[in-house]
């Protein structure tokens, strides 16, 4: 037994070590890959007015003026007066700039010019400007909404990390609006009112859940027009329309609604045009409509990628000052969706929000002065120029020595001479915006117009520059930090794998000699165990298809059921056989048997014996049902959630469930709560030794149950109230509730398992029945003392016992934590996964497993993956439970939303490593455990492929996944599919290190406990004897 | 040489006729009918069960174990009814793995899952009945030893690694009109099936040779 070669603490230390590894080289990766772009905090104010200076504390200074006060001084620093006083902002959902501008030279069809009469009329005659305000990727709703009021394209992480808080908190127009005392007033998608919750005056929101209406959602809208545009007490109106986005979702780009809904929004269009010109004659209040998209679509409707259909979106100026002289079919112009923050501030008479990336659209201040006009680049510039002070410390400080020449303008691959170069060209254009204003003032107007020219293209030449490497900035990564990282997970991954091999070894081969496993399990290859090594093989490659990515949950259901039909295959297989041999092993004498059964054939005179469990029992041809189960309820699953990106819009349970209403969502929480009692204080009622210890966790499981109860009552009836206060003290006192039984549990229980009495009522039972079987093994005991062979036994015994108890409970107080938090339509598939668990272990712990340990644990990882899918998780972040991450919390607190979220995203892979405390208790460990073994070896056998089978398999994917972003990092995808699932995976990374360790934290603890007090109950024995 | 043990020969004219009973139904479809697999997945199944279906029970039943208890026209009974609960199983199969269950795919489904009965369960059934040991070979050992298993579990074996490989490309957004279900899935069967006849047709020989030498 010692001889092993692989001891426990070999073992765990060659693990950890490869767990630290694995935490140092993703840290790395993550770092080079995911730079945190430096933002300005605060909001721009007067100092915005002036050049910047190298020291940051002049830059900060008191703005809380009153908002008069500030918006005349605004307009004294500027020196650039307001060209409007109000400002329609027309969001169109989804119209791709294509549809009113047509493509590259080529006007727009036919058919959509007839579409939009009037603001095809507007365009031809040259009053209203029209630019290709290209989107940048992810081209969704919020991020797009974002970038058009603050003119910054948020980092990856940024993206990643804010769905605690929608509220958009950087600077942003609509908060400098605010400041100097505007009134604003939105209608339509009730995203702004997210990323602003309490800035309106009034407000009608839409929501956009409905996407198969295309009427209503609009309709919804333009009621309010007619008051509106009556009203003279705003000065900024936002009216979002969905319904041409919801046509494209619908029947794509090209959809016979899109010609009507084009119609109405040109309708609209005309309607606000006529308004404001009819009623507002003075300059001071003129009304600049601005028809803006979000971003465009593809053919068949969809958005979100980076494609040109999808990221064409519009940007349509209307406007008193916006005629032009030069013919304005050729003024189109491919611009950035984030100019159109810059453009809007200055046109307004408010800073520049600080964060902004967008250059001033060519175009849009003709009729200012030609000195207001540069005044603006310049107010332009001084903005960019603190931005890039954030990102290159020191940049234009003290150092004048960047005028270097034009020589370095093209050779601009590294930072510094990047940082020259811009530094030249800012020099540049400050200079030629001095020497035109030294002409002006020396009154030499010779060569005027060039000057200005020169100026005016210096400075958009500098501001392209900056802006583009500002927007860029977050994709240059540091390849030797990605290299050494991904070098390091891949020697975490071959230790883990080699840790795991020699295991394997030790189990299956070295212990083969003395254990009697059934012949087909030590049979060298098997069918499932060749599925698993493919399976997982394949799967690591299909991460490289970014369709497979975002349809991950086909991957996993397939690769789940098929395990399972397998397992199915073997059964049937096995069932042939007993009923033909059955005949043989009738007469056959049961000689062989180990200790262990010796005993557990005796277990009617046992009481105290949880291994009794009705299942052990199960027929041979009784174990087909479990594995039946798991597949028919695998397919429910499937069918619950739709998921992933392509066919997310398809008809699944779920949809049908919100249409039924919420009371029959409310039945069937009710009803998945009832089961989870049910089957609960059953797996309670399994143990029978400790028994009043069992009552206390039982009535508190009950006291939880009707926690539950009560909030799901509540949360239905009162639907509009989130912070309710009675529904968030409800919810903490289940967290106390459940909390405090579960750790009662995991503390307590291996203390007051009964070993004493356990031991001495049954040396006489035990021997008894040894000797009636006359096994050799336990001829050499004695009745006087326990043997070394009985202390690992009771050992053993007590292990499952405990375990199983620790298992149940987490596992139960788990579930009615998920259907607490989870969404209320995903209460069956909660309900479903653990009934799928539940089977599983069933079918494993019965009488004569016939799959190698190894397969049972793999399988059990992926039951808790395709259950990952089926309550609805997908690889995008949209897919995250925001709603649930703020149950019972009664003040705002990240962290510990956060964790509910995480909770809440990995419940089920978090439930299949607690079912596996039950798995590993139950085990019939028959052929594995020689009886003479140490007790740490014990434990190695117990823990061992439970707790590294999920670091390897997971090693795995993270590596090759790793490797797969490496090569993708210039991928159309890179920050729309692949980057969100490399979150993804480093979250279930945390999840199996957590899994891992609830599981050997553990068994170790009640191992330990037990072994101590077994040991002192020996020698105390001993003693006595 | 034991009962029912069936020549190289025997076997290779076997499965070349399932191969053309095979071309022949998709010939037929494609040029008589005007049916293609991706334009009407349903109907083709039907002509390609049609066409395919009595040539695999005919021949199979030609090659059928315990001839003195069993007549030919019985081995034929026992296919066409092995056809629907083969059918069953192999739906029963399918859907568990993904397969959708809408109305709109009731008829493919079932056309589909009767011509996987045909490629699997149909032979066996057909060849051996109700033999208990027979269908424990079959089932529990994964090596054939015996010409006739080879026979029948190789393409079936074929067929079933076939259709699975076959619904890989399903999830793909390349938006081809092949992805649908079960045109791919058929694909995938159909060429596994071959190769699986095309596997039993060079096994079947080296066996008998084995067998021979085994008997010297």
């Amino acid at each position: 037994m010692s001889s092993s070669s692989l001891t426990c603490g070999k073992l765990a230390s060659w693990t950890i070590a490869a767990v630290l590894l694995q935490i140092l080289g993703l840290s790395l990766f993550v770092i080079g890959f995911f730079p945190v772009k430096p933002t300005l905090p605060g909001f721009s104010g007067p100092e915005s007015y002036r050049a910047p200076t190298c020291d940051p504390v002049l830059d900060a200074e008191e703005r809380d003026l009153p908002s008069e006060k500030l918006r005349t001084l605004y307009k004294e620093l500027s020196k650039v007066p307001p060209s409007y006083g109000r400002l329609v902002l027309m969001v169109i959902d989804g119209l791709p700039a294509e549809f009113v501008l047509g493509r590259g030279d080529k006007p727009p069809t036919k058919a959509m010019m007839e579409a939009m009469p009037y603001t095809q009329s507007l365009l031809s005659s040259g009053k209203a400007r029209g630019y290709y305000a290209k989107a940048a990727p992810p081209t969704v709703t919020m991020p797009r909404l974002k970038a058009m009021v603050s003119g910054a394209i948020g980092g990856f992480l940024d993206v990643a990390f804010n769905f605690n808080t929608q509220v958009l908190l950087d600077d942003n127009l609509l908060d400098q609006f605010k400041r100097i005392g505007w009134e604003l007033v939105m209608h339509g998608d009730e995203t702004w009112i997210k990323l602003f919750p309490r800035i309106f005056t009034r407000q009608d929101g839409v929501s956009s859940f409905y996407v198969k209406d295309t009427v209503e959602v609009d309709f919804n809208v333009s009621r309010h027009l007619d008051v509106e545009l009556a009203a003279e007490d705003w000065n900024l109106l936002i009216l979002h329309y969905l319904g041409l986005d919801h046509v494209g979702h619908i029947g794509g780009r090209h959809s016979t609604l899109m010609p009507a809904k084009l119609k109405e929004m040109d309708d609209v269009i005309k309607m606000i045009h006529m308004g404001s010109t009819v009623h507002h004659q003075n300059p001071d209040a003129s009304t600049l409509l601005v028809v803006v998209s979000d971003h465009g679509m593809t053919n068949g409707g969809n958005h979100g990628g980076s494609s040109y259909e999808e990221t064409d979106s519009l940007a349509l100026f209307i406007g008193s000052g916006v005629e032009s002289l030069e013919f304005s079919m050729n003024a189109h112009k491919a611009v950035h969706q984030v100019d159109i923050a810059p453009t809007l501030a200055l046109l307004f008479g408010v800073p520049i929000p600080k964060n902004n990336i967008g250059v001033l659209l060519r175009g849009m201040f003709d009729t200012l002065t030609d000195e207001q006009r540069l005044r603006t680049l310049q107010l332009n510039s001084w903005q960019l120029l603190r931005l890039l002070q954030a990102h290159l410390p020191n940049f234009l400080c003290g150092d004048v020595t960047c005028i270097s020449g034009e020589d370095n303008l093209q050779t601009d691959q590294s930072i510094s001479s990047m940082k020259e170069n811009l530094c030249y060209l800012y020099s540049r254009a400050i200079s030629a915006h001095n020497a035109w204003l030294l002409h002006q003032i020396s009154g030499l107007t010779s060569n005027d117009a060039d000057d200005l020219g020169y100026a005016v293209n210096s400075y958009y030449d500098f501001l392209g520059n900056a802006s583009e490497w500002l927007s860029h900035r977050a994709t240059d990564k540091p390849i030797n930090l990605l290299l050494s990282g991904i070098v390091i997970m891949l020697i975490s991954c071959v230790l883990l794998l080699n840790t795991v091999f020699k295991l394997f070894k030790e189990v299956y081969i070295t212990q083969g000699k003395y254990c009697s496993q059934p012949k087909e399990i030590s049979q060298v290859w098997q069918v499932d165990e060749a599925f698993v090594l493919i399976g997982l093989v394949i799967h690591a490659l299909s991460l490289g298809a970014s369709s497979m990515v975002e349809e991950e949950q086909y991957t996993w259901h397939f690769l789940t059921s098929t395990l399972y039909l397998l397992f199915l295959l073997t059964t049937i297989r096995s069932l042939f056989k007993t009923a033909a041999s059955d005949l043989m092993k009738m007469k056959k004498p049961e000689e062989n048997l180990t200790l262990h059964l010796a005993v557990s054939n005796d277990e009617s005179s046992y009481t105290t014996n949880n291994r009794s469990l009705p299942w052990t029992k199960l027929q041979k041809n009784h174990q087909i049902y479990p594995v039946l189960v798991v597949l028919i309820f695998g397919r429910i699953l499937r069918g619950w959630h739709q998921g992933g990106i392509n066919w997310v819009h398809l008809p699944d349970i779920s949809k049908l469930l919100m249409q039924a209403g919420s009371f029959s969502i409310k039945a069937l929480q009710i009803f998945s709560l009832l089961n989870f009692m049910l089957v609960g204080s059953f797996a309670f009622s399994l143990v029978r030794s400790t028994t009043h210890f069992v009552h206390i966790v039982r009535t508190s499981y009950f006291m939880s149950g009707c926690l539950v109860l009560l909030h799901i009552i509540n949360s239905q009836t009162h639907n509009i109230g989130p912070t309710d206060s009675s529904a968030t003290s409800v919810a903490q006192l289940f967290y106390i509730c459940a909390g405090s039984a579960v750790l009662l549990t995991v503390l307590v229980s291996p203390w007051i398992y009964p070993v004493n009495h356990e031991a001495s009522s049954n040396i006489g039972k035990f021997n008894l029945s040894s000797h009636a079987k006359d096994t050799s093994s336990i001829a050499e005991s004695s009745t006087s003392s326990l043997t070394k062979e009985m202390i690992s036994f009771y050992f053993q015994w007590g292990i499952g016992h405990c375990t199983y108890l620790i298992g149940t409970t987490c596992m139960v107080f788990w579930c009615l934590l998920q259907l607490l938090l989870q969404q209320p339509v995903n209460a069956i598939p909660l309900l479903v996964i653990f009934l799928q668990e539940t089977a599983s272990i069933i079918y494993f712990s019965s009488y004569g497993s016939l799959h190698k340990q190894w397969i049972e644990v793999v399988a059990m990882l992926f039951l808790g993956m395709a259950g990952h899918f089926g309550l609805g998780n997908s690889n995008s972040l949209a897919t995250i439970d925001v709603a649930g991450a703020f149950i019972g919390i009664s003040s705002h607190s990240t962290v510990l939303s956060g964790i509910l979220m995480f909770i809440i995203t990995h419940a089920s892979p978090l439930l299949s490593f607690l079912s596996m405390l039950i798995y590993i208790s139950l085990k019939d460990m028959n052929g594995l455990f020689p009886s003479n073994l140490r007790w740490s070896s014990i434990l190695q056998l117990l823990i061992g492929f439970p707790c590294l089978l999920p670091l390897v398999l997971n090693s795995v994917v993270l590596v090759a996944f790793t490797i797969t972003l490496l090569l993708m990092r210039n991928h159309l995808f890179v920050w729309s599919v692949f980057s969100p699932k490399y979150l993804y995976l480093c979250a279930a990374t945390l999840c199996v290190y957590i899994g891992v360790l609830i599981i050997a934290a553990t068994v170790v603890y009640t191992g330990v406990v037990l072994f101590v007090r077994t040991k002192n109950f020996n020698s105390k024995l001993q003693n006595f004897g | 040489m034991g009962y029912g043990e069936i020549t190289a020969s025997k076997a290779l004219a076997l499965h070349f006729l399932c191969g053309v009973g095979l071309a022949a139904g998709y010939g037929i479809a494609r040029l008589g009918c005007d049916l293609s697999l991706v334009a009407d997945p349903a109907r083709t199944l039907r002509l390609l069960l049609v066409v395919e279906g009595p040539v695999i029970i005919g021949i199979y039943g030609w090659v059928r174990r315990d001839r003195e208890h069993c007549s030919y026209s019985k081995a034929v009974a026992r296919g066409l009814l092995g056809l629907p609960i083969g059918a069953l199983l192999n739906a029963f199969g399918a859907i568990v793995l993904g397969a959708p269950v809408g109305l709109k795919y009731w008829l493919s489904t079932i056309y589909w899952s009767s011509l996987m009965s045909l490629f699997t369960f149909v032979p066996a059934v057909c060849v051996f009945g109700t033999s208990r040991t027979d269908w424990q070979r079959i089932l529990a050992y994964s090596k054939p030893k015996e010409g006739v298993d080879c026979v029948i579990s190789l393409p079936a074996q074929g067929a079933v690694i076939g259709a699975w490989l076959g619904a890989w490309p399903m999830p793909l957004d390349w938006e081809r009109p092949w992805q649908e279900w079960p045109i791919c899935v058929t694909y995938g069967a159909i060429a596994g099936y071959s190769v699986g006849m095309f596997a039993s047709a060079v096994f079947v020989p080296v066996l008998g040779r084995k067998v021979h030498v085994k008997d010297d």
